[in-house]
């Protein structure tokens, strides 16, 4: 993401062919269960540095918490769980590596989080392989229908962001839109959709522009921007280039209304943003959608007690309690053990079918929302549909579950307040 | 074309940022021969100290100050008990560049560990806004504009009118002829480390007012258009840094203006190697020539 267009084309070719090389060279199911001795072992295989240095704690925060709570619990099939974060540096040609070493110095990795978009395309071939169950918060198109196996999503992808954005602008009464993307994969996934839903909408997008990374000055780019006369921005760029442009935006202009992508509603965004626009500006310009997690009720209740009582491997616990991407980790973390108690191993290659049984919403099945409730039911003989504190799970036959989403702005607090609901049926209804 | 005049403008912001960060590396590179490519992480260290100082309730132009002296004792020191005993021990070039990214790695990292991964800035206000014709600039560009101008003037007084400038430009062409005419060339390179250091400290926190935020990456990310400006310019040549630092600058403003933003890297980087294929020594060469750099 740094400014190295030809060097990452070339770096991440190389990557998706190590990917697939190593892909050929997996292992086959065999006929009994993998037995396993000491703690098991759930990874976090995101970037904790890096441009998308954000994402592996927020990751992290949603495991670790999991965890925590099926250790106080009793542990899982009589053994301790742990998380552990692998650095892909939101970049193939570091993130293979890093998943060919995961894979073969972790004997008991059970499953994980991730990848990420930066690194998924080159990754989900090389862990689909060996066989361990991935929830993926890659925002990716290309997993729309996905056919890897062990391969789950609990998030939107990146272009249904971009259709909610779209409608969320047109609702407040913006018709000018701009679209101020960064040159990463990430960034320009949300673009097509939200050209085309603007459009659709019946609004105007007056100037698409791709930001080149981490320039040290934006200000042609906003020269361009202001001739074009808009009155939304559509963005996401990494906090640097965001707060680089908007700050001068401010300088040569004025600020307008900012709806920005899930990644801008992070701590680093929002730090450095609000560093160079002012924290009251980002307040009253700022929008930014995410997956909706209603972040209420049972579920989210048990999931932030114990996020918060993880301060001592958690720092600053309070700031993943809203977080849509850390609550369903969470979850992901629980489906995967209570799918690990229904088939009552943790191989993967065993527990995997199991997976869309813990959420599935069948006629009779016990509500439960935590991994204690779960597996308490389990234990009583009864068919569980778990609910966690990211709402309910509903696959499809690829094994993505979309939902709403919600357009969160800034409050001089810190927090983030809800500003609107977007319907999966409405972000259905605009996407390409 | 009717942005290109702005753009002019935008452009030179960035190659007066530019300029004082390339003369900095070059005029050290070319009195001691080490491509210092630590040299983008002592910026951001400088940019960390002028924080410092700044969350203490110094003015951000006397943080410049701080930064300057931070940038110039650190860089004394680093060349003092890190890259001087290599170079005794008689360590080429490529395994000298080999040291210093080892250094940018560790300067990064430990950055990272005492700073965490997050975006910091400045408490400056930009000032008002000036218009000069369609050209707009704020306060403090202006004030960096002036910054950059003061430094390449200061650069061309050292060594077109004093004996230490002279003894560098001794040093940088022959340090063994220059130490068998009596000049000190160790303290010359001392001073040259100081100088160095100094520039790279202005532009640090120059950098950090232009960009509003920054990270233990910043410095590091703007290293490559600090090396090509060098390059172009004629590694080891001040003058030459200064005209490669406006050709750059202006450069990445007058493509995105003209063809897109997103060619914005490349422009820069296609003028670069055009010039190389014409002049492989760069625009000024002389020390290029002498050290064999750039062929």
């Amino acid at each position: 993401m740094y400014g190295r267009p030809a060097q990452i084309s070339v770096r991440v070719a190389l990557a998706i062919l190590a990917a697939v090389v190593a892909g050929a060279c997996g292992t086959t199911q065999s006929a009994t269960p993998k037995t396993y001795t000491g703690t098991l072992t759930f990874a976090s295989f995101n970037p904790f540095t890096g441009p998308d240095a954000s994402f592996g704690p927020e990751m992290a925060a949603g495991c670790i918490t999991a965890s925590n709570l099926i250790n106080q619990s009793g542990g899982l099939l009589g053994h301790q769980t742990e998380c552990i974060a692998v650095d892909t540096r939101g970049d193939p040609a570091d993130a293979v590596p890093a998943a060919q070493k995961m894979l073969a110095t972790n004997p008991n990795l059970v499953g994980m989080n991730g990848p990420s978009s930066d690194e998924a395309l080159a990754t989900v071939p090389i862990i689909n392989r060996a066989h361990i169950a991935m929830f993926a918060d890659s925002g990716q198109a290309a997993f729309d229908k996905s056919t890897f196996e062990y391969f789950y999503r609990l998030t939107p992808p990146d272009d249904a962001a971009g259709v909610a954005m779209a409608i969320y602008a047109f609702n407040k009464g913006y018709r000018r839109g701009a679209a101020v993307f960064g040159n990463d994969l990430s960034s320009q996934g949300n673009v097509p959709n939200l050209l085309s839903a603007f459009k659709k909408l019946g609004g105007q997008i007056v100037l698409n522009q791709t930001l080149t990374l981490d320039q040290t000055s934006y200000r042609t780019e906003v020269q361009a921007l202001i001739a074009a006369k808009p009155d939304v921005i559509f963005t996401e760029a990494d906090p640097q280039t965001d707060a680089a442009y908007l700050s001068q935006l401010k300088q040569l202009g004025s600020l307008i209304p900012v709806v920005g992508t899930q990644p801008t509603v992070q701590p680093p965004w929002l730090t450095a943003v609000g560093g160079a626009i002012g924290n009251d500006n980002l307040a009253k310009y700022f929008a930014a959608a995410q997956p909706y997690a209603p972040s209420a009720g049972p579920a989210w209740d048990a999931y932030n007690t114990a996020l918060l009582a993880s301060a001592s491997q958690i720092p600053q616990p309070d700031q993943w309690s809203q977080d849509p991407y850390s609550e369903t980790d969470y979850d992901a973390i629980n489906i995967m053990a209570l799918a690990m108690a229904m088939a009552k191993t943790p191989d993967p290659t065993f527990y995997n079918q199991y997976i869309p049984k813990v959420v599935a919403s069948a006629s009779g099945a016990t509500e439960v929302h935590s991994y204690k409730e779960g597996i308490d039911a389990i234990k009583a003989g009864k068919t569980i549909q778990y609910v966690g504190p990211g709402g309910p799970v509903v696959f499809d036959q690829y094994r993505n579950s979309t939902g709403a989403f919600e357009l969160v702005g800034y409050a001089s607090d810190g927090t983030n307040p809800h500003l609107a609901t977007i319907s999966a049926a409405d972000v259905e209804k605009y996407r390409s | 074309m009717q942005q290109l005049i702005p753009a002019i403008g935008f452009g030179l912001i960035t190659a007066s940022i530019l300029a004082i960060a390339a003369v900095g590396f070059t005029l050290q590179f070319s009195v001691t021969n080490i491509l210092n490519l630590a040299y983008g992480d002592i910026m951001t260290a400088c940019a960390f100290a002028a924080y410092l100082a700044n969350h203490a309730g110094v003015n951000i132009w006397i943080c410049l100050v701080i930064a300057a002296l931070f940038g110039a004792v650190f860089s004394m020191v680093l060349n003092r008990y890190v890259y001087f005993q290599f170079v005794r021990r008689g360590t080429r070039l490529f395994a000298m560049i080999i040291v210093t990214i080892a250094v940018s790695l560790i300067i990064q990292n430990v950055l990272l560990a005492i700073f965490r991964p997050t975006f910091f800035s400045y408490r400056a206000d930009a000032g008002s806004s000036y218009h000069f014709g369609s050209m707009v600039f704020t306060a403090s560009q202006l004030a960096i504009m002036v910054i950059a101008v003061l430094a390449m003037l200061c650069v061309h007084v050292l060594f077109t009118q004093t004996k230490l400038g002279k003894a560098m430009r001794a040093t940088a062409t022959n340090p063994s002829l220059a130490r068998s005419c009596g000049i000190a060339t160790d303290r010359v390179i001392d001073v040259a480390w100081l100088l160095s250091g100094a520039l790279c400290g202005i532009a640090g926190v120059v950098l950090v007012l232009n960009t509003a935020t920054f990270s233990e990456v910043t410095g590091a990310g703007f290293l490559v258009p600090i090396i090509a400006a060098a390059v172009l310019g004629g590694i080891g040549q001040p003058y030459g840094a200064m005209l490669g630092a406006i050709t750059i600058g202006l450069a990445g403003e007058i493509s995105a203006a003209l063809i897109s933003p997103a060619y914005k890297g490349v422009a820069a980087f296609a003028i670069l190697i055009l010039v190389l294929l014409v002049r492989p020594q760069g625009i000024l060469s002389e020390v290029a020539d002498a050290k064999e750099v750039a062929a």
